[in-house]
């Protein structure tokens, strides 16, 4: 029997020759690069925005998300600038990373009854997916708007309550949309 | 796990008769279509524990009487036109019974919608949820939609019934098993249910509050959140907690709990079923029994303080010093023992000490022998310790008779140099801590082994060494109440990951002693202390504590 013979078909040097493809390559920059000063050159000088370049300066400019974004949490607040939060501990149960710890305490109002001590978040576990949100009956956490919180060591990463509520972006805090005394006062 | 520990030492079958006589008459009845037998005279409700069968339920529980106000067991019996309640009903040989039928759901679902009425739904902000019965029985018989328009009565909320016990009014659905508790078994008639029809709430009478011993078990047999415990009260949600089975180690009852914990640490109690020893019940003092074992309280590294230094080191290095000085050391040794150990760790140390160190000087410090046979009538005993019993039978057995007052002469004349000291787990329950801890550093060098943290033996200058050792929650063992009957528990959870138990003490110093000794466990290579015929019957399983369970 005779062995079968495959001959095989080394590569010759036009198809391991890498110029062509890194030619090809810069064709594609410089492409990029005549289109942008096209299009840069008269937003310089104010005729028109631009608009086919897809990346922007940041920081100097900024990217805007849709208002859905999910990014860091705020805690709502009642009318009277008190949060919120019953520290039920659903968003803590809920929460994949287990990123939330609350310490709940006795409210001296009975209507009230439970209420946070203390919340924290620690945002660099957070993978910010929502579900803290979802799974709070009283609409006391949600995902706010804002992306860009840098900080110089970790602890400036745990956001307390004082962070979480009452930052100075939200301007003394958000109001959430369910009211504990209409509620009361609705019979539920 | 607890495991049961019988007469033979197996682990007791499980028992679906609980604490019936053998010599009951049985007759045989048909519970949705399964032939069961049950004991004569029984209830169509214990029927179904007895058979493993689910039926819907509030008011009743096996540890009290028959008040059939919560209306949800209803159960069809052939040939009787209308449900009844199988709280209520007792059995009849030939009796056909079913609760599966339409007729019964709905009845049952409708009952649960009426319950529901008034129930404020605050689930998110009360602690019984998660264990609670509403949630459960309407997860499981109702799924309804309410169809109540009428506006919810407001009732009192926060409302102190006594130093342990809070109500809420609001969410209480009117079972009266608490009322039925302070009545019969707690016999202090604290509670009473005042008004009447929608506005009917539980309270207490001017002046007398729910301050009893017995109080937090109306928080457990509350179906709802209604009697919550103040000591738990917002700690934890219910759902983060784990559990496992030991015995209190509050007093020489010994009554069978679960204690509930996480990674931080135990948070609460509960009683678990043992008609031998505890019935349903615990008391309040031994629910905070959990206290002395969490991570605060407990001492983490071993001391050892000599010539005004003191040094931290982890307590096996200091264990092995232990072994070496105490090896061959002779009578000028001696050991006190208090009643907080496990048998196996008597047997352990007190072999040790008469073999390898040489002495009998081994002595029993009573914590209040005045008060020792103090009863209260229910569970709460005068002994405060969970095995004194088994400790005297260990000092018997190894003919051990010394009395308090050679320690101190031979202390004070200098016969004994050394003495180690099993202290206290629970130091509350030893109220001559100071005077003892006083009379014990006179010794040239005091060796003592303790669970808990503690200021005057932290203060202590000499030739001191304080070693941390296991609490009754870390360690395998077993302890005789004051009954004789030996219950052998499980280790449930690691606290102190450096503590040693007295047992792993003794191999630790045996092994500095003789390298060449095999590793062994002292406690299988002696005698038992306790023989056979002393050993009751421990923990049984039975229809009320299957997986279920009752709340």
């Amino acid at each position: 029997m005779a062995i079968a013979i495959e001959k095989v078909k080394r590569a010759e040097a036009t198809d391991t020759w890498y110029m062509p493809g890194i030619l090809w390559g810069l064709l594609l920059t410089f492409k990029s690069l005549v289109l942008n000063l096209i299009d840069y050159i008269p937003s310089v000088v104010g005729v028109k925005k631009r608009q086919i370049m897809p990346t922007v300066n940041y920081p100097e400019e900024k990217y805007e998300y849709s208002p859905r974004f999910k990014g860091n949490h705020v805690l709502t607040v009642k009318k009277d600038g008190s949060l919120r939060c019953t520290a039920c501990m659903l968003c803590a149960t809920n929460c994949p990373a287990d990123c939330i710890k609350i310490t709940a305490s006795e409210h001296e109002d009975p209507s009230v009854e439970k209420f946070p001590i203390a919340y924290e978040i620690d945002i660099l576990r957070c993978v910010f997916c929502g579900f803290c949100e979802e799974a709070c009956p009283v609409d006391a956490i949600r995902m706010g708007p804002e992306w860009q919180t840098p900080g110089v060591n970790g602890s400036e990463f745990i956001y307390d309550i004082k962070h979480l509520a009452y930052r100075p972006q939200l301007k003394g805090g958000i109001v959430s949309v369910l009211d504990e005394k209409e509620r009361h006062e609705a019979g539920i | 796990m607890l495991k049961s520990v019988t007469s033979s030492g197996v682990a007791a079958p499980q028992a679906t008769t609980g604490a019936t006589s053998p010599q009951a008459k049985m007759v045989t009845i048909s519970i949705n279509g399964k032939e069961v037998e049950v004991k004569e005279g029984s209830t169509i409700i214990e029927a179904y524990y007895q058979s493993g069968l689910d039926i819907a339920h509030y008011c009743w529980h096996p540890g009290l009487s028959i008040a059939g106000v919560c209306r949800l067991c209803m159960v069809e019996i052939e040939g009787n036109p209308r449900l009844q309640i199988a709280c209520n009903t007792t059995v009849v040989a030939g009796m056909k019974v079913n609760n599966s039928s339409a007729k019964v759901k709905d009845a049952v679902k409708w009952g649960l919608d009426f319950h529901l009425i008034n129930h404020p739904l605050d689930c998110p902000i009360c602690d019984q949820a998660g264990e609670c019965g509403l949630q459960d029985q309407y997860m499981k018989y109702g799924q309804y939609d309410s169809e109540m328009g009428e506006q919810k009565v407001k009732k009192h909320k926060v409302v102190d019934l006594g130093p342990r016990v809070v109500l809420d009014s609001e969410r209480c659905i009117l079972c009266s098993r608490c009322v039925r508790f302070t009545d019969e078994v707690s016999k202090t008639h604290e509670l009473g249910i005042f008004n009447r029809g929608d506005r009917a709430e539980i309270g207490t009478f001017e002046g007398k509050p729910l301050a009893n011993n017995y109080s937090l078990n109306t928080v457990d047999i509350c179906p709802v959140g209604a009697l919550t415990s103040r000591d738990f009260r917002f700690r934890q949600r219910v759902w983060f907690l784990k559990n496992a089975e030991t015995v209190c180690t509050g007093c020489s009852t010994g009554c069978n709990v679960k204690v509930y914990f996480n990674k931080e640490g135990l948070f609460r109690m509960k009683p678990v079923y043992n008609p031998n020893v505890n019935g349903h019940w615990m008391c309040d003092v031994g629910r905070d029994t959990y206290k002395f074992v969490n991570k605060e309280a407990r001492l983490l590294e071993a001391k050892v303080v000599s010539s005004g230094k003191s040094q931290e080191m982890p307590a096996m290095e200091l264990a092995k010093k232990l072994g070496a000085t105490l090896r061959g050391h002779g009578t000028s040794a001696a050991l006190v023992l208090t009643g907080s150990y496990s048998v196996e760790e008597y047997e352990a140390i007190v072999s040790y000490f008469k073999t390898d160190v040489g002495t009998k000087n081994i002595y029993h410090w009573i914590n209040n022998p005045e008060t020792f046979d103090s009863f209260d009538g229910l569970l709460f005993r005068g002994d405060k310790n969970p095995n004194t019993r088994g400790l005297l039978e260990v000092l018997k057995a190894q003919g051990i008779s010394g009395s308090w007052k050679e320690l101190v002469d031979g202390i004070g004349t200098g016969a004994i140099k050394t003495v180690v000291v099993a202290g206290p787990e629970n130091q509350a329950n030893f109220p001559d801590m100071k005077v003892k801890i006083a009379e014990l550093s006179k010794v040239a060098k005091l060796v003592w082994l303790t669970s808990g943290k503690n200021a005057e033996l932290d203060a202590l200058t000499g030739d001191v060494a304080l070693l941390p050792v296991k609490s009754y929650v870390e360690k395998a063992g077993s302890f005789v109440n004051h009954a004789g009957l030996r219950q052998q528990v499980d280790r449930v959870m690691t606290v102190v990951p450096g503590a040693v138990s007295l047992t792993e003490l003794v191999d630790l110093m045996k092994e500095v002693g003789d390298a060449m000794t095999v590793k062994s466990t002292a406690a299988t290579e002696t005698v038992p202390a306790i023989s056979a015929n002393q050993i009751g019957q421990g923990r049984i399983n039975n229809e009320f504590t299957l997986s279920r369970g009752v709340w």
